[in-house]
């Protein structure tokens, strides 16, 4: 979903733009098919751009480590070889990697240091730490945080299929503070990224985490979503140690790759997750233009255009 | 001549570099000894300063390393020079030197290596050393640090000096013990260097000498000298800085009192915390700094109040006068008894051995003793220190203890506490009645007649303390010259019928009856708890006396308001102290005493600052009105994002800064907080009152206080402003607080409802948000905390703690 909107964003500016993934992307973009574990498939795909945008990763609940590794980890390297030749690189990362399983209140870029459990999370820390290891390269680093919007399947898919089933359940009634990023500001700021690689060294080599600059109380979010979706049943809570418990219990027993919640994604929502934007907006040269409520609206609007018994 | 061999010894770069010295501040200075032979001492010196000379001087047994953080905190803006003296440190081991000789060559080491002024600053014995010298040089400024100029007579010998004077060879020549015991005073840090110039019994003869040296009995050799350094201090003239750790078992709370009896215009900076290394303990250099420099720019102080009058005036012209000053449950004064009984106990205390100047701890709950023994201390030309208790006890004892009293006056029952928790060590207590073994203030048999001590303008005339119920509780200096202003600004509110009484919830408000000339009427309440005065107190207090006017506070103003009943109470004039007021309460308030109910603006350091009505601003002016500033005092708003630099432009809003003649005089033992607080423009002092706020023309409006201003990253917010417009949009009680690192907080809106902490409905929420332009992250609801005192304000550092930790999920 980000990366159609990226690509939307600088197909509209009249940027010429290549994507590479594994399926078609429908986007306005031209496609070239491939798997970002083929070290030459990226090389081909990336002969004569000036620039990369890696977006690509294994994001799922419980992942097994190999794939995840070889994916966020193995692909990266890959890209980063192919962005050697191009020059430039902006490359995706999340604030998951500084998890410390402490609350994050206004604060910075930490290193990406997280070594739990979570496979998306460590993969994604190490990706980083490989990136950061390259000083040759005109590289940016973004953490974009809880990116939604219209047609995102990995936040409103996972919240809106949940309480249509009557199975979410929010840690201490949600009372924890999150900023998000409204899918248009993610790919703003991606494209802002892509400009400072260019023309500000200062913004290379470091991380930035990117939100809306919007925190808002747990329970607001989901209630915003969920009333934008027409859903009237609301989410259960319990207290945030019993949560955390129950995602332990899913995550080690349950049969497939995506239990409903893990240790990890229950902490998440149990402690506040919110970061000091001065930094990045400064730098970046770059400004959130949507705010939480104008997010729902738009949502609101989206789910009244489209189909919602899918 | 030849050189002794331990004397060449010099710290090596390495060692002042793993010590944190630069080493190219060490160096050697060939200077005339005492004996008249040359010696070779070893300094610190950081080379020219712009700003002057600073010369620091050790005591025994340390060395220059003791001003680490004075010579990398001053330095490069002044010239810092630390000495080791002869004998010590890394200066040469010579003969025996007595104080006279010390003092000989400090003054003939500044007079070679410094022209001009300098600043000295000096430590344990190197006190004595400075003030001795101080005379023969030109001393712009002078700090001290746990030191003396005199034994006082009440002081046994501090045990430490005794056993090494016994066993000075043992204990400080042959042993380490005393290099060693005075290392451990400090963090271990430090103690590398501080033994290291001392290793090996030859390199610390001079440390026996020193010890050998300090003058116990009148026979000793340096005794003289050491009365002349007594003499020299009280003649000093310049600035004085005490810099004080007051866990010092040598140079403990009692030398302080000395020093303070000798200079009373000396500054103080008590650490309770450190001990006799406090300039390694604390981070001295920032104070000095800041001193100095506030030193420099008050150097213009405003001229004194020339129309000072004594705070006695009033008491002295009615002696005859048997009409009350005050009425009470707990029985009436008459004028003429509080000028007997006050000139009574006055020749008591004299009797007794207190003097001018002399700090006396007040522990009497308000009655007519208060009153009386608050006059005979004025009489005495004592300084009474007064504190409430609503504090805590433990509050109490540190407030106490950091003023060292000399005499404690109180009932059995504070008297008691005060011996049993240890108020104040070494103090005299008195009592009306008699108690075993307390001076017996009733004045049964009064001692000698004595005339009444002669008061300037400037001495000191009371301390008294902050609420501590919007920070740490402060001691709080008053003048003579600065009470008698104060009693003009304040019959300028109250004095419209001057003979009829007032009452008051307020402790503090009643000890100014006799400054007033006014009858005042005490209401039977606890006076701790000024939520126990209702109606019917208020009715039964006016029924003694024809009541003009009422100071309250809040609490008791919602008290009076809710036991009321319908029935009225007529007060022609009503004072509500401690903005913000809810209009409503006024509204009542008025009601009931069908006068008028004002609700001036005004703080323990600067009382009153303005008068008139509050009123809740309208649109354009968020904030409380709070009237506007009374004849003589001056209101300026500093710019909060460069204090110090400026007031802010015509419609903006900061910090607000007083001046008046009855502006305190300083925070007793803190220069630091003094310096903090204090701006100086264009000469005239103004104190920075810890509240924000504007100017609209005459009014001021008041924005709350500074540090729960909400510093956002678009700006700072007043969370007063936020919260009245949404307290009238929802008509419900709300506290706005920021969440989140300085520089990025985050607003949260707090809607007052019975019950912890919790997220408000959605529909509350989005009309919350509705009546702000700004984003707002939070709403929540609960039961807002106040602070214990007046139970009036919100307590805002409490709720700002607690949300911040329920939206982090702590």
């Amino acid at each position: 979903m980000l990366g159609r909107a990226v690509v939307e964003g600088l197909v509209q500016r009249g940027d010429d733009v290549t994507c590479f993934q594994r399926r078609p992307s429908a986007s306005q973009g031209k496609d070239v098919l491939g798997d970002i574990r083929d070290a030459d498939a990226i090389a081909s795909a990336s002969q004569g751009c000036e620039a990369i945008i890696h977006l690509a990763a294994l994001v799922a609940p419980r992942p097994r480590w190999r794939d995840a590794y070889d994916v966020n980890v193995g692909g990266t390297t890959k890209v980063l070889d192919a962005a050697r030749d191009c020059g430039r690189l902006v490359y995706i990362s999340t604030p998951s990697v500084a998890f410390d399983d402490k609350p994050s209140v206004g604060s910075a870029a930490e290193v990406a240091r997280y070594e739990g459990p979570d496979a998306y999370a460590r993969s994604k820390a190490m990706a980083e730490v490989e990136v950061l290891s390259r000083r040759d390269l005109a590289c940016v680093i973004l953490r974009p945080h809880l990116v939604w919007g219209p047609g995102d399947t990995q936040l409103v898919g996972r919240i809106i299929s949940r309480a249509r089933q009557g199975r979410l359940v929010l840690p201490d009634h949600g009372r924890v503070l999150l900023d998000t990023t409204y899918i248009d500001d993610a790919a703003s700021a991606i494209i802002a990224g892509l400009d400072r690689s260019d023309d500000a060294p200062q913004t290379w080599g470091r991380p930035w985490v990117v939100t809306g600059n919007d925190p808002r109380p747990l329970a607001e979010l989901v209630a915003g979503i969920l009333a934008a979706a027409k859903i009237s049943r609301l989410p259960r809570s319990l207290p945030a140690p019993v949560v955390e418990r129950i995602g332990w219990v899913l995550g080690r027993c349950w049969p497939t790759d995506e239990p409903p919640l893990t240790q990890f994604a229950a902490r998440q929502l149990s402690v506040a997750h919110w970061f000091d934007q001065r930094d990045t907006q400064r730098a970046l040269r770059w400004q959130p233009m949507v705010s939480v409520d104008e997010g729902i609206r738009r949502l609101s609007t989206w789910f009244q255009e489209h189909d919602l018994s899918t | 001549m030849t050189v002794a061999t331990p004397a060449a010894l010099s710290p090596t770069p390495e060692q002042l570099a793993a010590w944190g010295i630069d080493p190219a501040w060490s160096r050697r200075v060939r200077i005339d000894g005492a004996d008249g032979r040359p010696v070779n001492w070893h300094v610190f010196d950081t080379g020219p300063g712009p700003r002057g000379t600073i010369v620091c001087v050790h005591g025994n047994p340390t060395w220059a390393y003791a001003w680490k953080d004075l010579l990398t905190t001053l330095s490069p803006a002044w010239r810092v020079i630390a000495v080791d003296q002869t004998g010590m440190g890394y200066s040469e081991r010579e003969r025996p030197r007595t104080l006279e000789q010390r003092i000989e060559e400090l003054v003939s080491f500044c007079r070679q290596e410094v022209s001009g002024p300098l600043v000295v600053v000096a430590h344990d014995w190197g006190g004595a050393i400075s003030v001795g010298a101080a005379d023969q040089l030109q001393v712009e400024a002078l700090v001290l640090a746990n030191t003396a100029v005199a034994k006082p007579d009440d002081v046994a010998v501090p045990p430490l000096i005794t056993a090494s004077r016994a066993l000075v060879n043992v204990m400080c020549r042959y042993t380490p013990l005393f290099v060693e015991g005075t290392a451990r005073m400090t963090s271990r840090q430090h103690r590398a260097a501080l033994r290291a110039p001392y290793r090996g019994a030859k390199r610390r003869v001079a440390v026996r000498d020193f010890v050998a040296d300090i003058p116990l009995r009148p026979s000793d050799i340096s005794h003289g000298a050491l009365e002349r350094c007594g003499e020299n201090f009280a003649a000093l003239t310049c600035p004085i800085l005490l810099l004080w750790g007051a866990k010092d078992p040598v140079f403990h709370d009692r030398f302080l009192r000395d020093l303070r009896q000798r200079a009373p215009h000396a500054d103080v900076q008590r650490f309770a915390d450190a001990g006799h290394l406090v300039a390694l303990d604390k981070p001295i250099g920032a104070v000095v700094a800041d001193w100095l420099h506030a030193k420099a720019s008050r150097q213009s102080t405003v001229a004194r109040d020339a129309r000072f009058s004594d705070v006695l005036a009033t008491v002295k012209q009615r002696a005859n006068d048997e009409r009350p000053v005050y009425v009470g449950p707990d029985g009436s004064l008459s004028w003429a008894a509080l000028a007997e009984r006050s000139r009574q106990l006055s020749h008591v205390l004299r009797s007794d051995g207190l003097s001018k100047g002399d700090r006396v701890a007040v522990l009497i709950p308000p009655s007519p003793d208060l009153l009386v023994a608050v006059c005979a201390l004025w009489r005495c030309g004592a300084v009474p220190v007064l504190a409430d208790a609503s504090a805590g006890l433990g509050a109490l004892k540190t407030l106490m203890r950091a003023q060292s009293p000399r005499y404690v006056l109180g009932t059995k029952l504070t008297l008691l506490l005060a011996r049993s928790l240890r108020f104040a060590p070494r103090a005299r207590y008195g009592l009306f009645g008699s108690l075993p073994g307390t001076l017996d203030c009733g004045g049964l048999n009064a001692g000698d007649e004595h005339d009444d001590a002669v008061i300037a303008s400037d001495d000191v005339a009371a301390i008294v303390h902050t609420s501590g119920a919007t920070g740490p509780a402060k001691a709080v200096r008053y003048s003579h010259g600065q009470l008698s202003a104060q009693r003009g600004a304040m019959n300028s509110l109250v004095d419209r019928d001057p003979d009829s009484a007032f009452t008051t919830s307020f402790a503090a408000f009643m000890l100014l009856s006799p400054l007033l000339g006014k009858t005042c009427v005490r209401p039977d309440f606890n006076i701790n708890k000024p939520s126990t005065l209702g109606f019917d107190e208020l009715s039964k207090a006016s029924q003694r006396a024809r009541v003009g006017a009422a100071w309250l506070s809040p609490a008791s103003a919602r008290r009076v308001v809710a036991t009321a009943k319908g029935r009225t109470l007529p007060i022609p004039l009503v004072m509500l102290a401690g903005a913000p007021i809810a209009p409503s309460l006024r509204r009542e308030l008025a009601a009931i005493t069908g006068g008028a109910v004002h609700t001036p603006y005004g703080m323990t350091e600067c009382l009153p600052v303005t008068d008139g009505v509050q009123r809740v601003a309208n649109e354009s002016h968020a904030g409380v009105g709070v009237g506007v500033a009374l004849d003589g005092c001056a209101i300026v708003i500093e710019r909060l994002d460069a204090p110090g630099h400026g007031v802010v432009a015509d419609d903006g809003w900061g910090e607000i800064l007083v001046s008046a003649p009855w502006l305190f005089d300083g925070y007793e033992g803190s220069s630091s907080a003094d310096v903090a607080s204090t701006v100086m423009m264009d000469g005239v002092r103004f104190h920075r009152t810890g509240d924000v706020g504007y100017l609209a023309g005459e009014e001021l409006f008041v924005l709350g206080r500074r540090i729960h201003v909400i510093d956002a990253a678009s700006g700072p917010l007043a969370s007063v402003a936020l919260e009245g417009s949404v307290s009238d949009a929802l008509a419900n009680e709300v506290a706005a607080v920021g969440v989140g690192p300085k520089g990025a907080q985050v607003v949260a809106l707090v809607l007052e409802r019975e019950g912890s902490l919790r997220l408000a409905p959605p529909a509350m929420s989005e009309a919350a948000r509705a009546a702000l332009s700004i984003p707002v992250a939070a709403v929540l609801e609960g039961t807002l905390p106040r602070d214990r005192r007046h139970q009036s304000k919100v307590d805002r550092t409490t709720l700002s703690r607690d949300v911040s930790n329920f939206l982090a999920g702590r």
